[in-house]
């Protein structure tokens, strides 16, 4: 499962980030990182703690306490430098086509699960299918059918990460990013959290993961990307991470 | 004791207060504002109401139906609370509410456009109270021992029917997802593409009509002035508390419970002690339930 | 611009060399390093430090044992040492706020003597009326800043203080020392009562209340046949002031009354907020409350005793208001007289004494000394409060270290922003780092290409086509030196495809037994071509680092 040569050749990646520098005050945690991801990929990024997979979601977001650098989501600008408001133009980045799954649950407890789904489908288009859309993400997370009616506050821990992820898939996005689907739960429940991502079909989006991980990503997605200390190092397509594995 | 006219004030009182009470409510939870401006917004939705209304007196087709004329009135009020409530936004929230010590400096914020505000309506309408048009023209209602004339009647019905909308409108719209949303996590609400800054003016927006139709509808009874906004200001300040700040449902009681309490007390022990009985009974609510009476509905776990 | 160069081994006629090439200018290969560590700051003469006046000589030994009566607080907090270069003795006054506190009062004090006489009654009265606040004020502080209690009911328990004060002199006729002693008992009962609720609720919710409370105060008093509501309040107590005196007399004595009720309010509030409750309560500030709770800091007790003892003194303010104005009028509970004091706290800044006074001081400038203004300095004090709420965090007095903070955090941002690629390692970075030689290695490395960009000419690359061996000029044998140096990850080198006629350029993966990758796909017909292929490459992969 790699990434067809025509559809590198169609050219128009969905998310390419240029020079990106982020952080928070006098820290800096994104040191100058180029990415560039294309349609229909899954990607990896793996790291140890606190070396910036997070920041580097919450920078593409828009989130970070100051950031500079281009980031480009399907060919518009929406990044630049940014040096106060965090947050205040995420909500234009969401538009453009960014659902972002953030560690620990960001959810709204007094909402029931029915509600909070449609509170993922918050652009105009996914507001108009979204019926069709929470048919697709029960699909990804049958358990979530029989809860509907729930508050959220109420659920257990993967429940709540189940809606927390099924809610960025009720976006209308092009790129889906998924921070430590897996962080704090059993494994495993988070390893069944994992396989519904990997069983979603992408189409021309596409879906980065950051996980501490490696195992539970190896030979499921198209690239792993590992990241030390705020820059990305080294990157391997899965079947060459697999065989390093192997031979080791 | 005319226990059927107590149960009709009360009605009406609790009505209106819900009314202020549910604004207050709602800008806490979803903007994180104590917006004290509110008063200021009451009583210039009330001048609103009557400059458009001494205006529409003269219109030929307004004067043939005098329930035109009331809800031109009405939706004038409504209308300036809400371009009030836009102002106030525009104010105190856009430019600090990413700043730190955000809900102390919006408080005083809030506080100062009241002070300045107050003073702006002074000088251009002068001391005087103005008095309302009829809104709900002048008829009577008798259910045996209870007799509802024109104005409860309306106030009931017209608050009833609005918040009745809102809460419809809160809980079906997208609009309304995107308030609900901002209320529970703010954060959240930006991730999945909700623009902070944006709801915030729906919201003030929103609240501030709530005020608007409140003035109008209390200006029947009282009349429109200045300083008249601080009355209901600390009446919908305690029903929001008593209820629990963020909670409709919690409103909702709150404002029947003290409606009660104020047409009994009035009627019982005099004018003069309703507000003295009506604290004792918040701090009663309060050190039971910190959180209001939405501390005994909401049983949805926390964090 | 260019030399010609010649080629030293010319002499022995060696085969294929070059006898001469146009070769840039020789520059100093040391120039960048130096203009790399020269500074870039501007370095000012005061201002990147604080800076302390220092006054020569002796004598820190005896302000340090010049101490207040009966605590063991130096008067002057002094620092003396040997400056190191001149081996004198110099002192530094490290805090300097008592001497603007002494400055300020004394100005206060000799203030009656000083003003002129068409004014003088106007100012006075403004005078007093600013003390008066101030003290209530600093109480105010007190309980806002230091205890974190959000309460608005401070003029309520002045104000009730003041009717009860009022009340026992005009009914029963009590002299006016013990108005303040009344008022002070009130002040206990109130305070107690208000501080129940302050137990279970949280920031806003008790901010609510007790601007509830205070209405309360004021609907009750204004219906209240008893305390005037026909009269506009009640008036007729005893007071300290001699009604036999002649005016201006009867102001001066108010004036020196008030003053010493600030004093008193003043040495409250150094007693609470610099001594033990004080310190409790700093050591649980908002949202971190209970990380001092697990510490064992009872800050719940402390605020509730803070309050306390902040409504006695309130009620002692208020019994002193009733003696100095022989009465207590309703106005005392409106909202405009909340409004007005929660300016005063924000403007100067809360939690401050030095910002209280300020604030007080600017906001009855506006609202009794210029008070032909009418309306409108009600709407200016309304524009200078939203003016400091929206722009500044902490009023007046926090614009200094607001300043600061701001200045820090772009210098900081800026620094960690700057993108120098390949440079220097940022402290981020160079902490994860393992081998320290690293940091020193790339900035050597920086420097070094910086200086070999300067080098690529045409003039040198054409040098190299014609000869790719043998002996070259300086700056060509520069690059090549740099070049040849490169580890052995990812260099280039040059495979045989077939002897003397195809050649192809790989890189080396550096790993024994792991074969070089083909960089690319063009074949060249002569060593000598291969040479100055990998040459181009080295210099394109210089020129893009």
């Amino acid at each position: 499962m790699t990434v067809s040569q025509e559809q590198v050749a169609r050219g128009e990646p969905i998310l390419s980030v240029n020079g990106l520098s982020a952080g928070y005050g006098p820290m800096r945690v994104i040191h100058d990182l180029d990415l560039i991801i294309h349609p229909g990929e899954r990607v990896g990024i793996v790291g140890l703690n606190g070396h910036g997979k997070s920041t580097l979601f919450l920078a593409i977001a828009g989130l970070t306490g100051w950031q500079r650098g281009s980031i480009k989501l399907s060919g518009h600008e929406v990044g630049g430098t940014r040096s106060q408001g965090p947050g205040r133009h995420t909500h234009k980045v969401v538009r453009r086509g960014l659902a972002l799954m953030p560690q620990g649950d960001e959810i709204f407890h007094g909402l029931t699960v029915e509600e909070h789904l449609d509170s993922g489908a918050f652009t105009p288009k996914a507001w108009r299918e979204r019926a069709t859309r929470k048919e697709g993400v029960l699909q990804v997370f049958p358990p979530l059918r029989k809860l509907m009616q729930t508050p959220v506050g109420r659920l257990s821990g993967g429940e709540r990460r189940m809606v927390s992820l099924g809610r960025g898939l009720m976006a209308d996005a092009s790129l889906f990013l998924v921070d430590e689907p897996s962080l704090g739960l059993a494994p495993k429940i988070g390893k069944s959290v994992m396989e519904a991502l990997f069983a979603i079909e992408l189409g021309s989006s596409a879906m980065v993961i950051a996980e501490q991980n490696v195992a539970l990503l190896e030979g499921r997605v198209d690239r792993i990307i590992g990241m030390h200390v705020g820059k990305l190092k080294g990157e391997a397509s899965a079947s060459l991470a697999q065989h390093n594995r192997r031979e080791a | 004791m005319d226990f059927g006219f107590i149960f009709i004030t009360a009605i009406t009182l609790a009505c209106i207060y819900g009314t202020l009470a549910i604004g207050i409510s709602i800008t806490w939870s979803s903007l994180g504002l104590v917006n004290m401006a509110y008063g200021f917004t009451f009583s210039a939705a009330g001048f609103g109401a009557w400059y458009v209304g001494r205006l529409a007196q003269d219109l030929p087709l307004v004067a043939d139906y005098p329930l035109l004329l009331g809800a031109i009135v009405i939706a004038a009020g409504i209308v300036t609370g809400a371009l009030v409530g836009v102002m106030v936004c525009a104010l105190a929230f856009i430019p600090i509410h990413d700043k730190p010590e955000f809900t102390v400096r919006g408080l005083i914020a809030t506080l100062a456009i009241s002070l300045i505000g107050t003073q702006v309506l002074l000088y251009m309408f002068g001391p005087r109270a103005k008095p309302l048009p009829t809104l709900f023209g002048d008829w009577k209602v008798s259910f045996g021992d209870i007799v509802i004339t024109a104005d409860k009647g309306g106030s009931i019905m017209a608050s009833i029917v609005l918040l009745t909308l809102t809460l419809r409108w809160m809980t079906h719209s997208r609009r309304g997802l995107e308030i609900r949303a901002m209320m529970m996590n703010p954060h959240a609400a930006s991730l999945v593409g909700i623009g902070v800054r944006r709801t915030g003016f729906y919201v003030m927006a929103l609240t501030g009509g709530l005020a608007g139709l409140a003035s109008v509808l209390l200006s029947q009874t009282y009349f429109v002035s200045p300083f008249a906004g601080l009355t209901p200001l600390i009446k919908g300040l305690s029903v929001a508390l008593c209820g629990g700040l963020g909670s409709v449902q919690g409103a909702v009681i709150a404002a029947v419970i003290l409606g009660f309490n104020e047409a009994l007390t009035a009627s019982f022990l005099g004018g003069q002690y309703v507000l003295i009985t009506q604290f004792l009974l918040i701090i009663a609510i309060i050190l039971v339930r910190p959180r209001g009476i939405a501390g005994i509905l909401d049983r949805a776990r926390e964090a | 611009m260019t030399t010609i160069w010649k080629n030293p081994h010319q002499v022995w006629h060696a085969a294929k060399a070059n006898p001469e090439a146009p070769t840039p200018d020789w520059t100093d290969p040391t120039e960048i390093w130096r203009k790399k560590r020269t500074s870039h700051a501007k370095l000012y003469k005061v201002g990147r430090l604080r800076y302390y006046h220092k006054w020569g000589g002796h004598g820190a030994k005896l302000w340090s044992r010049l101490r207040y009566w009966p605590t063991r607080r130096r008067v002057l907090d002094i620092r003396s040492e040997y400056n190191p270069k001149t081996q004198r003795v110099e002192k530094t006054i490290v805090d300097k706020r008592p001497i603007w506190w002494m400055m300020a009062l004394m100005a206060l004090a000799v203030l009656p003597m000083l003003t002129p006489g068409e004014v003088a009654n106007t100012l006075l009265g403004a005078a007093t009326i600013f003390l008066i606040y101030s003290a209530i004020n600093l109480c105010w502080t007190l309980v806002i800043g230091t205890a974190g209690i959000f309460s608005l009911a401070t003029m309520a328990v002045v104000g009730a203080a003041a009717y009860a004060a009022a009340g026992t002199s005009v009914f029963w006729g009590w002299p006016w020392w013990t108005m303040p002693l009344s008022g002070a008992a009130l002040g206990l009962v109130m305070g107690v009562i208000i501080a129940l609720p302050a137990i279970r609720l949280d920031g806003f919710y008790y901010a609510l209340l007790t601007l509830g409370l205070n209405e309360l105060c004021r609907v009750y008093v204004i219906q209240s046949k008893t305390f005037g509501s026909a009269t506009g309040g009640l008036y007729g107590a005893d007071s300290f002031i001699p009604q036999s005196a002649s005016q201006s007399t009867q102001l001066i004595i108010g004036y020196y009354g008030s003053f010493v009720v600030l004093l008193a309010a003043l040495l409250l509030f150094r007693l609470v907020n610099g001594r033990r409750l004080g310190r409790i309560l700093r050591m649980a500030p908002e949202k971190r409350e209970a990380f001092a709770e697990a510490a064992g800091v009872d800050y719940r007790k402390a605020r509730i005793h803070v309050f306390i003892i902040t409504s006695i003194a309130l009620g002692a303010i208020g019994g002193y208001y009733a003696s100095y104005f022989r009465g207590a009028s309703p106005s005392l509970f409106s909202f405009d007289t909340v409004l007005l004091g929660l300016a005063m706290l924000v403007i100067g800044g809360l939690g401050r004494a030095e910002g209280a006074v300020l604030g007080t001081l600017i906001v009855v400038f506006f609202d009794k000394v210029l008070i032909d203004l009418g309306a409108l300095r009600l709407v200016i004090i309304g524009l200078i409060m939203l003016f400091v709420v929206l722009f500044l965090r902490r009023g007046l007095f926090g614009i200094k270290e607001q300043f600061r903070t701001w200045r820090d955090k772009k210098k900081s941002e800026h620094r960690s922003a700057r993108a120098e690629k390949g440079g220097e390692m940022l402290p981020e970075e160079a902490t994860e780092t393992e081998d320290k030689d690293e940091l020193y290695l790339r900035r050597f490395d920086k420097l070094t290409r910086d200086y070999l960009k300067t080098l690529v000419t045409d003039e040198v690359i054409e040098e190299h086509r014609r000869s790719p061996l043998g002996q070259h000029s300086e700056a060509l044998e520069r690059l090549l030196i740099y070049f040849r140096r490169q580890p052995q990850v990812d260099k280039y080198a040059i495979t045989v495809i077939e002897p003397f006629k195809s050649y192809r350029i790989v890189a080396l993966s550096g790993h024994r037994g792991v074969a070089p990758r083909v960089v690319e796909e063009k074949v060249y017909t002569s060593i000598h071509d291969a040479y100055h292929g990998v040459f181009m490459r080295r210099v394109q992969d210089l020129l893009e680092s």
